[in-house]
């Protein structure tokens, strides 16, 4: 077994002095030299033994009745012990309960005004939102009449020039008298012949930039 | 199973005779009928002694015991129910009656017949319980306490026989705080008591 006892010993062996057990461990078998001894039996007399009998059954019997007395004086302390404490403990944790509701209280109006006001705040930025977009449509609105009308005034200068009934036959005239080609051919140059018939001329206009 | 011859080794002991099995085992229809002791009991003056009613026996794992229901008679007073004899069977301390001297045992009961004790129910304090009492009263400002007695608890066995003292009955045992009447007055010779 190494206790830590004998390991001090064994690091300070000089320094420290401890008494040790002075039984072997329960564990052990009965030593050696003591196994074939057999103990004496203590021999008592009669009378001595009556009489030990009698002071020893008279003590445990007067210590049994002391200490059931003071068992019974206990269990009696504590029980009014606890009665008297449960009263004044009610009487705390009413007082506690009043105290707490008081600032309960208080504390829910506090929160009240604070959410009065952040309404009030909310209402007035929510307003102006939606004032902000309400005239923002206006401005978009506007916008696009503007551009409408614009659009209808040049369709009605435009329509100065539209052909109607009246105007058809002159200008069946004017389109006969006036006939357009729209046909023309390019040459390897990138030269652009117009017309059908249109003989080989001279290219009217130089593209040399179009062969590169 | 019977040894003629029995040699002690060791240490000594207070037990003579044989396990309940050695001897029941022997014995026409178990021993049911017949009386037997235990030896350490018969330290008491009173006859003390068992009567077999049953007999059951156990397996070979439990060779030296044997389970019995006897009729147990303990100094000289009869236990009402049955006792079961287990776990004590083992012990080598029983012995048998032989039929014929039954009747003496039985002659000896009403010799020894016993009276019910009736034990006191109060004991006085001791004497300086007494004077603390006093002092802690008179600290806590009770009032004072006149009667310096506390009730007495025994331990109940069925072997006893007797009765704890109801109201102002009057013991016939008395127990008190000081030394008592000696058992034996030959110790105390030349010794003032008072």
């Amino acid at each position: 077994m190494l206790s830590s006892n004998n390991l001090l010993k064994k690091v300070l062996p000089n320094l420290i002095q401890t008494a040790g057990a002075h039984r072997k461990p329960r564990w052990l078998p009965v030593a050696k030299s003591k196994i074939y001894r057999i103990p004496k039996r203590p021999v008592i007399t009669e009378e001595e033994r009556l009489e030990l009998l009698r002071i020893n059954n008279n003590y445990k019997t007067q210590m049994r009745a002391i200490r059931r007395f003071y068992h019974q004086d206990m269990i009696k302390q504590k029980s009014s012990r606890e009665s008297a404490t449960s009263e004044m403990s009610q009487r705390l944790e009413a007082e506690e309960w009043t105290r707490c509701i008081e600032i309960n209280d208080k504390w829910n109006a506090q929160v009240a005004t604070e959410r009065e006001e952040r309404r009030k705040k909310e209402i007035a930025a929510m307003e102006e939102y939606a004032l902000a977009r309400m005239e923002k449509k206006d401005i978009l609105l506007r916008e696009k009449i503007e551009k409408a009308s614009a659009e209808i005034r040049r369709e009605k200068e435009l329509s100065s020039t539209f052909i109607t009934p009246e105007t058809l036959d002159s200008a069946i005239d004017h389109a006969i008298a006036n006939p357009t080609d729209y046909n023309f051919a390019i040459d390897l140059k990138g030269n652009v012949y117009k017309g059908r018939d249109t003989m080989a001329a001279p290219p009217t206009e130089q593209k040399a930039s179009a062969t590169n | 199973m019977t040894t003629t011859v029995i040699k002690y080794v060791g240490r000594t002991t207070d037990f003579k005779g044989k396990t309940l099995w050695e001897i029941i085992g022997n014995l026409k229809n178990k021993g049911v009928g017949r009386y037997v002791i235990r030896s350490v009991f018969q330290r008491y003056p009173e006859p003390s002694f068992m009567k077999i009613v049953k007999v059951e026996t156990c397996p070979a794992e439990e060779r030296r015991r044997v389970r019995v229901w006897v009729e147990k008679t303990f100094r000289g007073h009869t236990l009402p129910k049955l006792n079961e004899i287990y776990r004590t069977s083992y012990k080598t301390d029983y012995q048998l009656i032989p039929k014929n001297e039954e009747k003496k045992l039985l002659s000896l009961l009403e010799q020894y017949k016993r009276s019910v004790e009736v034990l006191p129910n109060s004991i006085e304090m001791p004497p300086l319980m007494k004077k603390f009492i006093i002092k802690d009263h008179e600290r806590k400002g009770l009032e004072p306490v006149k009667e310096f007695t506390m009730p007495i608890t025994y331990n109940h066995s069925p072997n006893r026989i007797h009765r704890i003292a109801q109201g102002n009955e009057k013991p016939t045992v008395q127990f008190t705080m000081g030394l008592g009447k000696p058992a034996s007055p030959s110790l105390y010779e030349g010794v003032n008591l008072n």
